[in-house]
């Protein structure tokens, strides 16, 4: 602040600018360069004046901010020992939350369902035939139970991102969570080398032999030469007249086997023949399954089908949950069924057991051959909410909510405040809601599907299935805080998001009596809740802005001409 | 360098340092106020602030050994609020960092100064608390930091970021900023009342 004051003229008369002048209030000007600006004040009345003015500005500054006009927060009372002490509650409350459902979920689903996916032929695979096949079989997840344990799982998942953020920064974490990932989902993959081959016709030739996995995507897909690992088709038709010594997965419309596979078949279809023979078991997801009278299957036939036909032979169980069942050809192990019908022909044979649930008595023709009788269960339909059951469960799960709420809050105060916050704007939260949560999904199946992106797809879908149980979160806080306004700290986030969420758990049951009103309910609360997540997000990502509110015009560039402390003009 | 209504205190200083929790929980009480009326100016809500007080105490507890007794404490206290806050703000991304150091240049402009002080005169605290709202960042934490706490030129620039001579061109476009945003509010309140 050692440059000369700046004159200028203003209507024939030389005036101080007013950087000078400020500096000068402000003594930050040299001695010299101070009584230069303190005589020309003597003698004119306008820079008197505006030094003058910019004084009483500073101290109408100093004034307004000094003025107490709200006491300190109450929570600022005294030094929190106690914040750190209920974080700490938060942490052990979590962290015993987390514990006990990976220990639950380990014992309760895990161990049990290792024996019985050995048998259906899912022993040793890698984590995304796990994640993919696995988890459907896994009958946990439609029990509320499980929401506690998935909460659990997502709250330590949650900890780990929360543990390497604060340990790196934000891309190191990140890269290191995707590199962790990749390496997971990479490690259990089988060292051979795998062929790609699409088109509107891609097929592996029948004189050709292909040494590993073979990755088939087109209209029309073939196999009729060997493959010594295992085949993925995608796409609308698969034939495998050939030999394939590994598995097949398959995700198309039809799917016709009728040569020799080695391993399992698992697939996503609407209908699927088989004609040939399976060395282990089959596991299908479809419309129509059909295992013809030349059909061999060596292991365990697993199938969530509309309608299953086995005409052939079974070497092991079949456990099925479809809407009719049609059995005339021949079981070595025991048959579980659940479903409308079962008919049982008189070529039929059983060696083990045949326990049905359904709705209607089996028909067993009299030349059927079984080991045992029908063990028959008749599966009577009563509505939900006569259960005291229903009731529970209902409870478990506001309460499993409220703790996952509570966890996120601290953990993301901030965040959490402005999930709200974009709550508030209704229509875009249920417009963006819709659209994210339909095409996320999306996006994640077309990552896998092209196989190279499937860690970044199965990514997609863990987001999407966490955003997705943070969205009623969301709602609940959005309701609290209509009750009773905003927030002033994480615990009054909490309260509000609890009071919702007790609402929620109230007006279900009552709604539940219609189920129709009761899905476009949820629906709704969870597009609200989803849309109001992507819109803080989408804000949070949004280039650094200023806290200056709209109507108040910028501030206008200094114009050139002067330097700090009235030095020449240039 | 003091703000007011708090007051040194060596001794209670020194046994916070020596870890006593009750001088440490008394110098909370001394100034556990300056500091979040100075995050509540710096900082653009309530709860901001509030959290902002409470992390930059947890900061003053830990780097208490690093304090030196021959300087005022709270022009040190005030130093690691301004530091937190601005950082708070640059994590928040609404910080300005690309705004000063582009303009070399100063108004020539010699304001009316009658003009001026009709602003100023008919101005209320309160007036000025909203107005200091609608500042950027950057203009709001250099006037909280000259005007509430006192601090120096030096002081500012090191908190800022920038260099000693441009902390005059950053205070006096602040004080552009806030003039404009009473202008805006007097012309809304006459919209109103019209």
């Amino acid at each position: 602040m050692s440059s000369p004051p700046e004159h200028f003229s203003a209507r024939g008369r030389e005036h101080l600018d007013e950087m000078t002048c400020l500096l000068y209030v402000e003594r930050q000007l040299e001695r010299g360069r101070a009584l230069e600006v303190s005589a020309h004040t003597q003698e004119c009345d306008a820079c008197r004046t505006l030094l003058q003015a910019l004084e009483r500005e500073s101290r109408l500054l100093t004034r307004a901010m000094l003025e107490e006009e709200e006491p300190l927060p109450a929570r600022l009372g005294a030094f929190r020992e106690r914040a750190k002490r209920s974080m700490q509650w938060v942490w052990l409350l979590s962290f015993g939350l987390a514990a006990s459902g990976v220990y639950a979920l380990y014992t309760s689903y895990v161990e049990p369902l290792q024996q019985r996916l050995e048998e259906a032929g899912f022993g040793g695979s890698s984590l995304l035939g796990l994640l993919i096949f696995q988890g459907a079989f896994w009958k946990g997840w439609q029990a509320m139970v499980s929401l506690i344990e998935v909460l659990a799982v997502v709250t330590l998942g949650i900890f780990a991102a929360v543990l390497l953020r604060r340990r790196m920064k934000r891309g190191s974490a990140m890269a290191v969570l995707l590199a962790g990932l990749c390496a997971l989902l990479a490690m259990p993959m089988p060292a051979a080398a795998s062929e790609f081959r699409k088109g509107e016709s891609a097929e592996v030739r029948r004189d050709e032999v292909v040494q590993g996995d073979v990755f088939l995507t087109g209209d029309r897909m073939r196999v009729e030469g060997t493959v010594k690992g295992d085949v993925f088709a995608f796409g609308r038709a698969l034939e495998v007249p050939g030999h394939v010594e590994g598995d097949v997965i398959v995700f198309a419309q039809s799917a016709r086997i009728t040569g020799q596979v080695d391993g399992n078949i698992r697939g996503f279809n609407n209908n699927i023949t088989v004609t040939g023979t399976v060395g282990r078991s089959i596991t299908e997801f479809c419309e129509t399954l059909t295992i013809e009278s030349q059909g061999k299957i060596g292991g365990s036939a697993t199938a969530f089908v509309n309608s299953f036909t086995m005409d052939g032979q079974i070497g092991r169980d079949i456990l099925a949950f479809s809407g009719q069942m049609f059995l005339t050809g021949s079981v070595v192990g025991d048959v579980r069924a659940k479903g409308r019908n079962l008919d049982i022909a008189s070529s039929a044979r059983v060696n083990g057991r045949v326990r049905f649930e359904g709705e209607h008595e089996p028909s067993v023709a009299s030349g059927a051959k079984l080991a045992f009788p029908v063990e028959y269960t008749h599966y009577k339909s009563r509505p939900e909410y006569t259960r005291s059951r229903y009731y529970f469960w209902r409870l478990l799960w506001t309460c499993a909510f409220i703790l996952y709420g509570l966890v996120l809050i601290h953990l993301f105060p901030e965040f959490s405040k402005e999930c709200v916050g974009a709550a508030q704007n209704a229509g875009a939260s249920l417009g963006l809601g819709l659209l994210v949560c339909i095409s996320l999904p999306i996006a994640a199946v077309l990552a896998c599907v092209t196989i190279v992106g499937s860690p970044l797809g199965i990514l997609a879908f863990l987001v999407w299935l966490v955003t997705l149980f943070s969205a009623q979160i969301v709602f609940g806080g959005l309701i609290g805080r209509w009750i009773l306004g905003p927030a002033q700290d994480a615990w009054g986030q909490v309260g509000r998001m609890a009071l919702g969420l007790a609402i929620i758990g109230v007006i279900v049951p009552i709604i539940h009596q219609v189920e129709l009103l009761e899905f476009l309910v949820k629906l709704a609360v969870v597009l609200w809740g989803f849309g109001a997540i992507s819109l803080a997000l989408f804000r949070r990502f949004q280039p650094p802005s200023s806290m200056a509110t709209a109507g108040v015009a910028p501030a206008t560039p200094l114009p050139a001409g002067t330097t700090v402390g009235g030095g020449p003009a240039a | 360098m003091n703000a007011p209504g708090t007051t040194e205190a060596r001794e209670v200083i020194a046994r916070a340092k020596a870890g006593d929790a009750e001088a440490w929980g008394e110098l909370y009480r001394q100034h556990a106020p300056a500091i979040f009326r100075f995050c509540r100016r710096a900082l653009p809500t309530r709860e901001d602030a509030e959290d902002a007080t409470m992390e930059v105490f947890m900061k003053v507890r830990e780097k208490l050994g690093q304090y030196d007794a021959s300087r005022p404490f709270t022009a040190w206290l005030y130093r690691v609020a301004a530091n937190h806050c601005w950082d708070m703000l640059r994590r928040r991304k609404i910080r300005q960092d690309k705004e000063t150091e582009e303009v070399d240049e100063l108004p020539l402009e010699h304001p009316d100064p009658n003009q001026l002080e009709r602003l100023i005169e008919q101005r209320t605290s309160e007036e000025v608390r909203k107005a200091l709202e609608k500042l950027g960042t950057r203009a709001r934490m250099a006037l909280v930091m000259r005007y509430y706490s006192d601090m120096s030129y030096d002081e500012i620039a090191d908190a800022l970021g920038v260099r000693r001579a441009f902390v005059g061109v950053v205070l006096l476009r602040a004080r552009h900023e806030l003039r404009q945003a009473l202008e805006g509010m007097s012309a809304l309140a006459a919209g109103g009342a019209r």
